[in-house]
């Protein structure tokens, strides 16, 4: 059914969640190919944002494997994450917002020398480095000096795509990209993600509302209660197909049934 | 401007230079009417050589904690046990030095410092360890090393008071000859003005290099504006005479011991990778986890710094004192927070900056020596300090337009 | 229970018309609520109160109520359960600890506050005369510095016991200020009793004026260890300056000369003070008529009780001799870098 063929770039296989005694995501299987975008969907607190922090080693799993590129990971902490090229775009970015947006672009990744016990920073560097790249996203964004609190919404929308972009992602996640942006940027950001596909990397998208993404995924992954109702490519499926999978947990002709599928449609 | 540019000159400014600090600035001026005001009140005795080396010794202790305390406050945490810690320090040294090691040996000094150090490091490692990995909020676990370790100053000598310290490790009490003296303290006025002058023509340099537009003429009067300070400083430290003689005493021990606190914490916060993650996790601890920052080590060490500046607090008190008392140290913890705040920390996170701190102290030990120059009681005193430290946080607000 | 209490009470009043107190005594418990013995002093106390209760055959029990106002409130009744037949308090909470103090008066047990005041009617007050401290730390002074600029660093402001000091020394100097001989030229309160908030009081009163200052009062040793830091800054370590307590570090600056006199309490003393009046009240003496009570009325409410006060002992560089034989501090400690100008008790 996967119209990807070849050694998946993220594969997740059996993976299992549990906050006390809540169940957030229960085995769980998920593929991602190069150059392929997967829309992970789902109600809020379907598991969905739960399975992909654990990809970017900001949960740790509780059981099941994690590959990338064919070698097992463990993901314990986001460093690892990062060196394995995941980024992730947080829906809450991630920004500390009394910084400014070049300490946010290089936040915990910063460009220093080591000297003795200290890692001195490189801050001429790393501004140099952050005017050149977000220039190129938003080359109206010029107030580099300026604490994120006092930037828009799409400002610091650019400062946290400017981090996937400048660490070089391979695998990129992105939490709600669209839920804070006007038409504008939205349509500014379908327009990055459709050039990073082009460029080989491979994106989920996570998003509760199906219309943001549907147009843009190669691929749905429909979650409900922690498990995957089940997979499909879009091209098989409609959207009401999509919105049954997330509402109702029935999964479609042309659909790949997961754990989570209702066992005997009305 | 017909067309858009790439790289618009705004964006062409070097980071972290845009002039003067305006916050600590106007600390600085409200310093500055503190000290008239008392002068005029106390018929000219404030702004004397004196009074000013006194105020200079007096602060240095506050001053010390208020730095470890900003980072503390910048992590959105707080040290409420820093008197107590300092106490309990302080008795531990003496109680060595005095009771426990031969007396005339030449490494009894340096040991029991390197000793109470390290114990500073430890009780830190303590609340840090609490506070970061067992996730106990900082308020409880350092109330409750206030307690016990205010005990434990009891403990190490039942509450005697041990006395008399060696007196080479009276000096960094700043006692009748606890200063560098005339000649020393101006070479190092000079040594530190060419370091500094040396450490903004290189950064200079490469903001050049890497195409920034550094601002030259504010970089060489904000030199001129601390070569002159400093040289006032030096100047009237020199110019406060030992008793009986015509020696001029020179800069203390115990602000060399701040300076030295001053430059190295000034280095970490705003150079090296631990400065811009104590600011992260005050700002937002989530965001800094995220990122990959190690968030629970991170504030580890802010505790552990906190401690070792409790332990070089110690030194300076007790050397003072010339004696460890199991009292040495209450309620120290409110000025050097009262001081981080008057300094611009906010204890909501993510904001604070030591110079500030450090002015801070100077506001509040200005008002407390000017104050007893004038003959006002200690209730007094208290009424004035808590009312400045209102007033200087809501001007603080009020000045960076927040609410 | 009620009965057993009559009965002592009534054995004791007739018995006490016919023998002599420390026959009587054989009978007798006393008890003891500590407020905290974890602290040093109270050991040595406990010593001289034992030793003078067993000489007049008498029985010591106590309790400890570590800081708590409800242990001790719990330790009291607990001791009247024991059928003490008087009680000796030192209070954690003078307020707090009144109530436990109805009950035992209400069972007729005579109460004994030990150096900390109850001031509560009927009941009885030892300690440490406290104006007698004041009074000894300015007569000494005025011995040596009849005429100057005094300073006074008084004690904590919260505490009442440092305004009973201060009573004391004014009493002294106050007829010299009036004839012109004494001048204060500066004042201030030492919160919280800190040595380092004396130093810096100091410092700044001798900014002030400018260094004349000829003698300095200082309320206890702690306060007197910043004075001297302070004045040793300025090369002016020797002027008179007085203390309390007999501090090891204390009584060393005598031997050195850089203080003149100390207030000592010997706890020992008023040990065996206490057991001597609560063997005669549990005997049925009346309280006026114990040996050395006089009438105390100088706390805050300014109730009259019946009290037996010890006056402490003065201690200066002539008498250094008394805490050495008294095995108070040793002579290593006592002497220790003084070379020069030794007093008697270190040649």
């Amino acid at each position: 059914m996967e119209t990807q063929t070849g050694k998946p770039l993220v594969e997740m296989r059996g993976v299992f969640k549990a906050f006390g005694g809540v169940h957030a995501v229960e085995d769980v299987d998920v593929t991602l190919h190069a150059g392929e975008v997967v829309a992970v969907l789902g109600h809020n607190g379907a598991g969905k944002s739960t399975l992909m922090k654990m990809l970017a080693g900001a949960y740790r799993r509780d059981a099941g494997s994690v590959h990338i590129d064919g070698k097992a990971a463990e993901l314990a902490s986001p460093a690892e994450a990062f060196e394995l090229g995941i980024e992730t775009i947080h829906q809450t970015l991630a920004l500390a917002d009394n910084l400014d947006a070049t300490a946010n672009l290089f936040l915990g990744r910063e460009i220093a020398w080591r000297v003795g016990p200290f890692r001195i920073m490189d801050s001429a560097r790393m501004r140099d480095v952050a005017a050149k790249v977000i220039s190129q996203l938003n080359p109206r964004f010029t107030n580099l000096n300026t604490p994120c609190r006092d930037l828009s919404g799409g400002q610091r929308q650019t400062i946290a795509i400017a981090r996937a972009i400048h660490f070089e992602a391979h695998v990129l996640i992105m939490d709600e990209p669209t839920a804070a942006l006007g038409p504008h940027e939205t349509a500014m950001v379908a327009d990055l993600i459709r050039e990073l596909k082009s460029k080989g990397i491979g994106i989920f998208l996570i998003s509760h509302d199906i219309h943001d993404v549907f147009d843009l995924a190669d691929r749905v992954v429909v979650m409900k209660n922690g498990q995957v109702v089940g997979t499909a490519n879009t091209s098989d499926v409609s959207q009401d197909d999509v919105l049954g999978m997330i509402i109702l947990g029935k999964c479609p002709e042309g659909a790949i049934p997961g754990p989570g599928a209702r066992s005997n449609p009305q | 401007m017909t067309t858009e540019s790439l790289d618009p000159p705004a964006m062409n400014v070097a980071p972290r230079d845009s002039g003067f600090n305006v916050r600590t600035l106007s600390l600085v001026g409200l310093l500055f009417v503190i000290a008239v005001t008392f002068h005029l009140l106390s018929g000219g005795l404030f702004l004397t050589a004196r009074n000013l080396y006194n105020i200079v010794v007096q602060t240095s202790v506050v001053a010390i904690l208020a730095c470890g305390m900003t980072i503390v406050i910048v992590t959105r945490n707080i040290d409420l046990s820093v008197g107590s810690v300092l106490g309990c320090v302080g008795m531990v040294i003496a109680l060595l030095q005095i009771q426990i090691f031969p007396q005339e040996a030449a490494w009894n000094w340096p040991l029991t410092v390197v000793i109470g150090l390290a114990l500073g490091a430890l009780i830190g490692a303590w609340h840090g360890f609490w506070i970061a990995y067992l996730g106990v909020p900082s308020f409880v676990v350092t109330l409750g090393g206030l307690l016990i370790f205010r005990g434990a100053a009891f403990e190490v000598a039942q509450g005697k008071t041990l006395a008399p310290f060696d007196p080479i490790y009276r000096l960094f009490g700043g006692g009748i000859d606890g200063a560098l003296g005339v000649g020393p303290s101006w070479m190092l006025f000079v040594v530190i003005m060419v370091l500094y002058g040396l450490g903004e023509i290189l950064v200079h340099r490469r903001q050049t290099r890497l195409g920034f537009h550094s601002k030259a003429r504010a970089k060489v009067l904000r030199f001129a504006l601390v070569l002159v300070a400093a040289a006032a400083f030096v100047a009237t430290m020199n110019s406060y005479l030992k008793p009986r003689s015509d020696i001029g005493r020179g800069v203390p021990i115990p602000a060399l011991v701040l300076l030295s606190v001053v430059l190295f914490m000034e280095f970490v916060t705003r150079f090296t990778t631990f400065g811009r993650y104590i600011f992260a996790i005050g700002g937002n601890i989530d965001a800094a986890r995220l990122n990959g920052i190690p968030t629970r080590r991170t504030v580890l060490v802010a505790f552990i710094t906190m401690g070792v500046l409790c332990a070089i607090a110690a030194v300076v008190t007790t050397a003072r004192l010339n004696a460890g008392t199991s009292s040495t140290g209450e309620l120290l913890e409110l000025s050097a927070i009262a001081a981080a705040v008057i300094g611009g920390a906010s204890l909501s996170g993510g904001r604070g900056t030591i110079a500030g701190a450090v002015v801070g102290a100077l506001i509040i030990q200005s008002l407390e020596s000017g104050m007893v120059l004038i003959g006002a009681s200690s209730s007094q005193r208290m009424v004035a300090i808590g009312l400045v430290l209102m007033a200087a946080v809501f001007a603080d607000k009020y000045l960076s337009g927040e609410e | 229970m009620k009965r057993r209490t009559l009965m002592s009470l009534m054995a004791g009043l007739s018995m006490s018309a016919l023998l002599t107190a420390p026959a009587l005594a054989a009978d007798i418990t006393v008890g003891m609520s500590w407020a905290n013995y974890q602290e040093e002093r109270w050991k040595i106390d406990e010593s001289g109160l034992r030793a003078g209760l067993e000489e007049m055959g008498a029985t010591l029990v106590t309790a400890d109520a570590q800081s708590s106002n409800e242990r001790q409130a719990s330790d009291i009744d607990g001791l009247l359960a024991r059928g003490v037949d008087a009680l000796l308090i030192v209070a954690w909470d003078s307020e707090a600890v009144i109530p436990s103090v109805e009950r035992a008066l209400a069972e007729g047990i005579p109460v004994i506050a030990y150096e900390r005041q109850i001031e509560y009617p009927g009941v009885f007050y030892v300690a440490f005369d406290p104006v007698e401290v004041g009074r000894i730390q300015a007569r000494e002074l005025v011995k040596v510095q009849p005429k100057g600029d005094y300073v006074i660093i008084k004690g904590s402001p919260t505490d009442q016991y440092a305004h009973y000091v201060l009573t004391g020394q004014k009493e002294i100097i106050d007829p010299l200020i009036d004839n012109g001989d004494i001048k204060i030229v500066g004042e201030q309160w030492t919160d919280g009793w800190v040595p380092d908030n004396a130093q810096k009081n100091m410092e700044n009163i001798l900014t002030a004026v400018n260094d004349k200052v000829d003698a300095v009062l200082a309320s206890n040793d702690g306060t007197a260890g910043g004075v001297v830091a302070a004045l040793s800054s300025v090369g002016l370590e020797g002027i008179p300056v007085s203390g309390q307590d007999g501090d090891i570090a204390a009584l060393n600056r005598i031997a050195l000369g850089s203080q003149t006199v100390t207030a000592w309490k010997d706890a020992r003393e008023l040990g065996r003070l206490g057991a001597k009046v609560a063997a005669a009240l549990a005997s049925g003496t009346a309280p006026e008529e114990i040996e050395g009570a006089v009438v105390w009325d100088k706390g805050p409410k300014g109730t009259a009780q019946n009290a037996a006060v010890l006056a402490p002992v003065t201690i200066t560089r002539d008498n250094l001799d008394v805490v050495l034989d008294a095995d108070w501090i040793s002579k290593e400690d006592l002497c220790a870098g003084v070379t020069d100008n030794a007093p008697d008790a270190c040649k």
